[in-house]
């Protein structure tokens, strides 16, 4: 049986585990093609008008997938870090595509639900492959197969990869040149993975020569730590991440400029971007810039706009802390 | 100490009955308009819903009021709604004002924690005078939400247009000059007596039209441009199972049968939605498919723009309308969003029911044969 999976939302964060789990068990993966304008445009015709960027595409890759595989991989992520959600739309995303897009063929919802723990995993993964007719032995072994892949991949993720480089290692990156000026790009790794989407924005700066730097490369200790001072839990995994990614950047100036890479209608975005802009403007006034996408981004101002950032940047760090480029 | 809070329909109501009870000042802020909005509009950030924007104007007009503490209630997830308290605070602090915010988060957040803010902002009272502050305004919140179900049955079939709003407006007048729960209480009971008197026309035919969606939207009448008074007007009758009393009832009052009453109707739902994904989606299916059982002529959804569980409500609607055969609407609203269209597409849509009820009952039979 091939079994088909959208290459968008969170598959950027768990496809070591979903495909490998998948493949032990048997199974034929096929994962939708990247981004392209026709899945895009495919998916703003067939989405709700109202949904966020990233939610649209994720129509267009189930729509792309359809003739080609006999099953569509559906994640229904409701938490992936117990006492925390995703978001409200993640939830409902079989219940979207499902109400959306019409001759469907069956789907593979997977329901992954740690809110209540985390020995909640192994669980779902045994649920979903009860759903495909498995059970027993070959399904643990392959459940460990996954999980070792999963953390190998967090594992680079961690020591400062950037995760196209892991996801496309053909396109080798040159890790030996060591830049002195970094970047950080705060953003959901759907949008900064999804190269036709984020305009290949961590190439595009990678190949101007600065270092690169996302929030699935801060250690999850840092995190917590920074997150510790908000005066409210973030209950909301990818917000957490984006935040304490940016708080720990600010802090620890370990990043010269930071881009916050947002989508239009992200309703997490919102509010993530507003406190980390209100920190940044308060206390440590680093170069700051807002990149908002949507269906209708033109290339060439987003250039203009990366370009300048650049500029700016240069500007600082070469005339110094004159008053001019800190605005 | 003196309290705020940001507005919700007429939630204020049984909230100033509560601190009246426990004997806390507070200051109501003024009834949202314009410039309530464009407050808001000039801090908030872009992407977030209308709420937020509107709360902050709230709050701004209290402060310059005198307010210095806001309470806000919490949640933790999935909807963006629990984090405004943190984003609000960051806002007002830029704006100048450094005022207390407390958050009332559920319980299973730290009892303690819950415990010392609810001390904090009753004015230490003792354990058994807050008790009995709390079961005082609920029955007030009660009691208003059968004067509005009251306002929607009538409305739609008053002889003289305006009598049962008049009657509203003088009754929130009053019921903010007033103290103590005990007064409002009387008020309501005023404003209904009154309302009996209202000439209506029995015989009237009604079209039924079910609202569902966020509850911000659904029960403050600034954002929704008082979709209930427009619907009434137009010989509507309108039907709102959202509503403050059934949020406090079913989330702080052990009513143990009005409980199970909702999760019955939750349950209803399960072929297009079973699970709570946050904010009010369930509920908004929940609600759609009871009213189209109960056989409504219509139903309307309205959200905030951006709304994230609303959002995925409005793609399960289509399904269910189709399935249950009954035509549903659903209106976006932001600060945007301008009257005279909205007014539009509410009149056309009621036009539509109109003709659907009439070729029901077959009034005009094979004339209309492009039906």
């Amino acid at each position: 049986m091939k079994i088909g999976i959208p290459r968008a939302l969170s598959y950027f964060d768990y496809f070591p585990i979903w495909k490998t789990f998948l493949d032990k068990l048997g199974f034929k993966t096929i994962i939708s093609s990247p981004t392209t304008k026709d899945i895009l445009d495919k998916g703003v015709s067939l989405c709700v008008d109202d949904a966020c960027l990233p939610v649209k595409i994720f129509h267009g890759h189930v729509a792309d997938l359809i003739g080609k595989v006999d099953t569509i991989f559906i994640p229904r992520l409701i938490s992936v870090s117990p006492g925390e959600y995703i978001c409200p739309k993640f939830i409902g995303l079989p219940e979207m595509v499902k109400n959306t897009i019409s001759d469907l063929p069956p789907l593979l919802v997977f329901n992954y639900d740690l809110h209540k723990g985390i020995k909640y995993r192994g669980k779902a993964f045994n649920t979903l492959a009860r759903q495909l007719g498995l059970s027993g032995g070959v399904v643990d072994r392959a459940y460990k197969e996954a999980c070792s892949m999963q953390d190998k991949y967090e594992r680079m993720l961690k020591s400062g990869q950037s995760p196209l480089n892991i996801l496309e290692p053909k396109e080798s990156w040159d890790e030996s040149i060591k830049n002195k000026v970094t970047i950080g790009i705060i953003g959901h790794s759907y949008l900064l993975c999804d190269r036709y989407i984020s305009m290949d924005l961590i190439k595009k700066i990678q190949n101007k020569g600065y270092n690169v730097k996302v929030p699935s490369n801060v250690p999850d200790k840092k995190i917590e730590e920074n997150i510790m001072d908000i005066p409210k839990r973030m209950f909301l995994s990818y917000g957490k991440r984006m935040l304490g990614s940016g708080i720990e950047w600010l802090k620890c100036d370990e990043v010269d400029g930071i881009i916050f890479l947002s989508s239009f209608g992200c309703g997490i975005d919102s509010f993530i971007e507003e406190l980390i802009r209100r920190y940044n403007a308060r206390e440590y006034k680093l170069p700051y810039a807002v990149f908002s996408l949507d269906e209708h981004s033109g290339q060439a101002g987003f250039e203009t706009r990366l370009e300048a950032f650049l500029d700016m940047m240069e500007w600082r760090n070469r005339i110094g802390h004159n008053f001019s480029a800190h605005g | 100490m003196v309290i705020t809070f940001p507005h919700m329909g007429k939630m204020y109501i049984p909230v100033k009955a509560l601190f009246d009870e426990l004997g806390v000042d507070i200051i109501i802020p003024p009834k949202i308009n314009k410039d309530t909005l464009d407050i808001g509009l000039k801090s908030c950030p872009e992407m977030a819903c209308l709420p937020l924007k509107v709360t902050i104007g709230n709050y701004v007009e209290s402060i310059k009021r005198g307010a210095d503490t806001i309470v806000l209630s919490g949640s933790c997830g999935p909807c963006r709604f629990g984090y405004y308290g943190v984003i609000q605070k960051e806002i007002l602090k830029d704006l100048g004002y450094d005022v207390d915010i407390v958050i009332l988060d559920p319980p299973r957040e730290g009892l303690r924690e819950l415990i010392d803010r609810l001390k904090k902002i009753s004015g230490n009272c003792s354990l058994y005078s807050g008790l009995a502050a709390l079961s005082k305004a609920f029955k007030v919140s009660e009691g208003v939400e059968e004067l509005l179900e009251l306002v929607l049955k009538q409305r739609c079939k008053e002889i003289n247009k305006g009598d049962t709003d008049d009657i509203l407006s003088r009754f929130e007048e009053k019921v903010r000059k007033v103290k103590g729960a005990n007064k409002i209480l009387d008020c309501i009971q005023d404003a209904k007596g009154e309302l009996s008197k209202v000439r209506l026309d029995s015989k009237k035919k009604t079209i039924k039209i079910g609202l569902v969606g966020e509850i911000y939207t659904i029960i403050e009448p600034f954002v929704n441009f008082d979709i209930e008074k427009k619907l009434g007007d137009m010989g509507v009758e309108v039907h709102r199972e959202m509503s403050v009393d059934n949020w406090v009832k079913y989330h702080l009052f052990p009513d143990i049968k009005f409980r199970r009453k909702q999760k019955r109707t939750l349950k209803y739902a399960k072929d297009y939605l079973d699970l709570c994904i946050g904010g009010h989606a369930w509920e908004t299916i929940a609600h759609a498919l009871y009213y189209a059982r109960k056989g409504m002529d219509g139903i309307i959804q309205i959200m905030p723009f951006g709304c994230m569980p609303e959002i995925v409500a409005e793609s399960i609607l289509p399904t269910l309308a189709k399935n249950e055969n009954i035509p549903v609407m659903t209106l976006v609203v932001d600060e945007l969003t301008g009257e005279a269209g909205y007014q539009t597409r509410l009149e056309a849509f009621v036009d539509l029911l109109q003709l659907e009820r009439s070729r029901k009952e077959n009034e005009f039979g094979e004339a209309l044969s492009w039906n």
